[in-house]
Formats: structure tokens, sequence, C-alpha cells
């Protein structure tokens, strides 16, 4: 019922959904997933913990239903166990419930107030440990326990990252074209737990989630001069990145969290810089006439591309982290603009500007093989997904100028679209924590 | 003598003066310096420490408008050099500008809503760099200039069709009003109050 929910109001989960209706064949594992004991019921911030036991198994399931590869039941209909046998199965028990694999664990109050979430996944046939996971969250972090519990029994089975965790921000975008309001929002991936970030008293742009979902670096004009600034993930300790007046904007994380790269403008100049997230001072790594911006790591965080008009138009360019070895890499034609390099290292995505229209792209990291995926008449500031299979990015429609979230596989195919509670724009799409 | 008489006169007028006895009152400041300005903030009447302009921001933005054809000059895509015609434009501005010390400008690029996000941004401020320097290189005093860029997000034509995205590409002259800096008579007081049966 909870999966068929999330399907019709979220049209971001039915991508992946549509072959969990043909569960035993085509490849999958079945999983059994029992509710989760507690060694004693407590009453916590959370709810009493035999409760998120139950709960902390259903959301398991639920994310686990959105895959190809895992087909989870329960945990209705399974049977109960103590805290202690989830450590060590009683293997003869399991044996006739028709799963592969089994997913066991339990929930325990702690003395701070907080609850230990702990998770193990068993495979049934050779009768061995897959993995295994331990938190310890505040009792109404329960759900993002168990959505790093699927995540791992995900990677475990299919050796992939599981998106269960991430989160994404964009821009919400209400009010006229000449008097927009834009607010940042931030959602779970699957369109759960919408909640805004600011309220829309000033104009924001760009908002960059850091990799580990902690973290979100935007661009404001409070103040009339537009700077970089960072807040926690849930709109906390808002301040600003660097102590100077000049316009600093295209913020983005570097994987470790540890580095923002950033543009700043000066006389008419603008060029890439990098500081530390906790602010500094910010060290400059081009130093061309033209304009570098949108600079993005790669994920072993030793090179960094961007993009520049140096050659007259804008194309792509890879640089080492301390501003060395620039070199172009989009030799495809048209202007080539905000490119991101994925979580795995392979690719690039990047928007392309082609005299009357823009489309989302994708090449190798080392240059070439392009393959332009969409076909809109404005699509732009692409956004990898952490499993890097997914490019979200923001469509423009012609005449009315509303902004929306889509996404579409690297593999082509007609984009799906995400759906916000009002337009959206710049989405970035956190990774998840392994 | 007749100067003797006037020495004694101004001795008596003294002694008389300060035999009439205390001051009640510290005199009130020194009245502000008459500026010869236009549109400079004067001190209002009767309320030291605050500043009532003369003309208002919006009446100096219409002689603006009006001496100069327009406040605005706009650019092609991806271009940010400045037409014949911008220029004659900016020469206009620059003039007003000269002539009106006391008004800041706020040089505002923008960029067309066909750009992406990062890159509007910076051409905003190339353009607002560019237009800036024209001024200064006219004869306007840096410091009373100031740019910022506002990249494509805020259009100033509600349509978003490929005929009127590129009116979007422009640099708008906004006046200001300076901060404020602090004269020796906007600095804060302390009165001494009146005593109760004091004359």
């Amino acid at each position: 019922m909870r999966f068929i929910n999330s399907t019709s109001l979220f049209a971001v989960a039915a991508f992946v959904a549509g072959t969990s209706a043909q569960a035993q064949s085509g490849g999958q594992i079945v999983l059994a997933v029992p509710q989760f004991p507690t060694p004693r019921n407590v009453k916590t911030d959370g709810g009493e913990t035999g409760v998120i036991g139950i709960q902390i198994a259903q959301q398991i399931v639920s994310d686990l239903r959105t895959t190809r590869s895992i087909y989870p039941t329960g945990p209705e209909n399974l049977r109960h166990y103590t805290p202690t046998e989830a450590g060590a199965p009683l293997y003869p028990n399991w044996a006739n419930i028709g799963a592969g694999a089994l997913v066991t664990g339990y929930v325990q109050a702690r003395d701070d107030g907080r609850i230990n979430v702990v998770c193990y996944l068993y495979d049934l046939k050779q009768r061995r440990e897959m993995t295994r996971k331990g938190f310890a969250v505040a009792a109404t972090e329960w759900k993002r326990a168990a959505h790093r519990c699927a995540g791992a029994f995900y990677t475990a089975v299919t050796k992939r990252p599981g998106l269960f965790d991430s989160r994404i921000v964009y821009v919400a975008a209400t009010g006229s074209r000449m008097q927009p309001v834009k607010r940042i929002a931030i959602m779970n991936w699957d369109g759960t737990d919408h909640s805004y970030l600011t309220q829309g008293e000033v104009t924001v742009t760009s908002p960059r989630i850091s990799p580990d979902g902690e973290r979100i670096a935007y661009m404001s004009f409070a103040g009339g001069m537009p700077h970089i600034r960072i807040m926690d993930a849930d709109g906390s300790n808002d301040r600003q990145l660097l102590q100077s007046n000049s316009m600093s904007f295209a913020p983005r994380f570097s994987p470790d969290g540890r580095v923002i790269a950033f543009s700043m403008a000066v006389d008419g100049n603008t060029d890439i810089y990098v500081v530390d997230a906790n602010g500094g001072y910010p060290r400059r790594l081009t130093t061309t006439p033209g304009i570098d911006t949108s600079p993005s790591f790669s994920p072993d965080g030793k090179q960094i591309v961007f993009e520049s008009d140096r050659s007259g138009a804008q194309q792509i360019y890879v640089m080492n982290v301390d501003g060395s070895g620039q070199s172009r890499i989009s030799f495809g034609g048209g202007a080539n603009s905000s490119p991101v390099w994925s979580p795995d290292g392979d690719r690039i995505a990047f928007s392309r500007w082609n005299g009357s229209t823009i489309g989302i792209g994708i090449m190798s990291a080392t240059g070439g093989d392009e393959k332009i995926l969409t076909n809109g008449w404005q699509d732009e500031a692409p956004s990898w997904s952490p499993d890097s299979e997914w490019v979200m990015f923001q469509r423009t429609q012609q005449g009315t100028g509303t902004g929306s979230l889509l996404m579409v596989s690297i593999g082509g195919g007609e984009p799906k679209a995400v759906a916000t509670p009002q337009p959206g724009a710049d989405p970035s799409w956190s990774g998840v924590v392994q | 003598m007749i100067l003797r008489a006037l020495i004694l006169a101004s001795a008596f007028a003294a002694a008389s003066a300060s035999a009439q006895g205390y001051q009640p009152y510290p005199y009130p400041p020194a009245p502000a310096p008459a500026y010869p300005q236009p549109g400079y903030p004067q001190p209002a009447p009767g309320y030291p420490g605050v500043q009532a302009p003369v003309l208002a921001i919006p009446v100096l933005e219409q002689d603006l408008k009006l001496k100069a054809g327009s406040n605005t000059v706009r650019f092609g895509r991806d271009s940010y050099v400045l037409t014949p015609q911008s220029q004659a434009t900016l020469t206009a501005h620059a003039q007003w500008l000269i002539m009106h010390p006391y008004v800041n400008a706020s040089i505002e690029g923008h960029a067309d809503v066909r750009q992406t996000r990062d890159y509007a941004l910076a051409l905003g401020e190339r353009r607002a760099a560019a237009v800036r320097n024209y001024l200064i290189a006219s004869g306007v005093p840096p410091q009373q200039l100031q740019i910022v860029s506002w990249g494509r997000e805020r259009p100033t034509s509600d349509a978003v069709h490929d005929a009127t995205w590129l009116q979007n590409s422009r640099v708008v002259t906004v006046l200001k009003q300076p901060p404020q800096q602090l004269q020796p008579w906007m600095q804060p007081q302390s009165w001494p109050q009146p005593q109760p049966g004091n004359p």
C-alpha cells in the first residue's frame, strides 16, 4: 500500500518500480524482512522502540521495492525472533519462507535518549553474513538509519550504491518572472520529507548539497551583492563563506566535503578559486582574462572540470586541483557549459547550446564519446544520481518560462518528471554515505 | 573720545550680560554649511541628525532618463562591447553624474535567460565592469560607482520567446542615496533637561 502511494504521488519512484510485479522471475533475490525486535520496549522521542522496529522493517521493504534486483517481503507474516538471534540466525527456522536472503536487526534505547539501530543481511542458501550496519541515531531519525540499512543491502547484492539515503536540494520558484520568489527546498530522493530552508525574502540560486548530505552551499543576493553562503541541511547555522565583498558564485563541494570550489568576479574578470569549507583565504586557480566558472571536482578529488570562454565560446576544460595542466576536452560543436563529474568518475554531464536550444549531454571524462540526451527548448543544470545512472536537470518551457525538474537515464530514453510542489530549478543530488 | 565711549559701551554691555545670569541651555550647534548642490541631503530643520533629501531618487532618475535618453544600454548575446549608441548614452550618464556628485550610481549588469546560470552572473558582471570603466574614463569619480550583477534573475521582459529574450542583455544605471557619512552636526547630543522651577 505504501509503495502504491509513493509511486502515484512521486514520479521519481516510478522510474525504477516497473518490474516489481514479476517478483520471483528475472533473477531477483527474494529478501525476507521480519520486524526488528527490541530488548526492552522504551518510550522515546520517536515513539516506542518496538514500534520503531516495525517501521524500520517497513521502510527497508519500501526502499528495496523500488529496485529491480531485490524483491523484499515482510514484515507481516514472518516469524518473530529475539534480539540475540539477530546476530546469529537459526537458519533452519528460516528455511521454509521461500526467501534467498534474510534481514535481521534490533532497536535498542540508549541512556542518552538516542537509539541503537543494528541491521544484518544473511545469505540463507550459503548460511553466511553478507553485510551489517550499526547506527546510534536520535530516535526521531530512525528513518535515515532504515534508508542506510537498505542502501547497504542493495550495495552488498548489486555492488552499486543505493539511492535511499540520498537527498535532493533545488530552488522552488514562485511569483512572476520579473519578480520571482525563490526558496531553497530539500527532499528525499523519492520526494518525501519535503521542506523549505530559506523563506524567499532574498533571491537565492544554485544550491549545492555536500556529498554526505549534511551541508548546503548556495548563492544569495542578501545585502545586494551576490555571494556564497553555507548552511546545515536543516537550514540552521547559515553564514557567509568568504570574508570578502567581491561577487562570488557557483560553489561546489569537493568529494570529501572539506573544500569548496567557486567563481569570484573582480573587475569584469571571473576566475575559479578554492577555499576551505569552513572559510579562510581563497586560493586562485585560473588566471585567464576569460570567464572561468562552474567548477566540479572529480570523485578522487584530484581534478576539477570547469567551463571557460577563453576560446571565444563556452567550452569545457579540465585542470588539476592546484590549477596546473588546464586543457580543453569539449570538441563536439556548439557552446558547452555547466559540466559535472559523475560520482563513478567515468563521465561528465554538461549542457550544450546549439544556436537555438540547450540540451543535456554526457561525455567521457577524458573527452569525446559525446551523447546529447535531451531535446527540450532549454535543458540545463545537470546533477548526477549517486549511482551515476541518472542525470537530473532543469527544463524551461518556451513561452511561459516555467521551470521543472526531470531526470534522464544515461542510456537515453524519455526523461521522467520529478514531482515538486512548485516549479523547480537548479537540482543538486547528494551522494550516499557508504 | 569716540573710541573710548565705544569701549566703555561694550564693557557695559558685557557686564550687563554676565549680570543677567547663566544660560539655561547650551547654545545649539552651529548650523550645517550651505551646500551648493541641489539633491544633496540637507539636515531637516529642527531634527538634527535626520536627513531629508531635497530631491528624491525617483525624481533624479527621471532627470537622468530625460537628459540621457535612457538609463539602460543593451548588448548582443555573449557580448560586452559598447556600441556607439551605448557610448553616447553613457557619455550623457557620465556628464549627469559629474553634475550630481552627491548621488551614487549602482551599475547593474544583466544577462539573457538563455545563458546558463553561472555564466549569466559572470557575463552580467563583465558588462557592468565595461560600463563602469567607460564612465570612469569619462571623468566620473570611481567612488561614486559600484557594480553588481543580477545574472539572469531579473528579466525585463515577461515573455521568453526567441524574439524577445535578447532584451534582457543590458546594463542599467540605478541611482542610489550615498551611504550617510556622520557629519559633526549629526553627532548624538545629550541635552540637559530643564529643571522644574528654573526660569
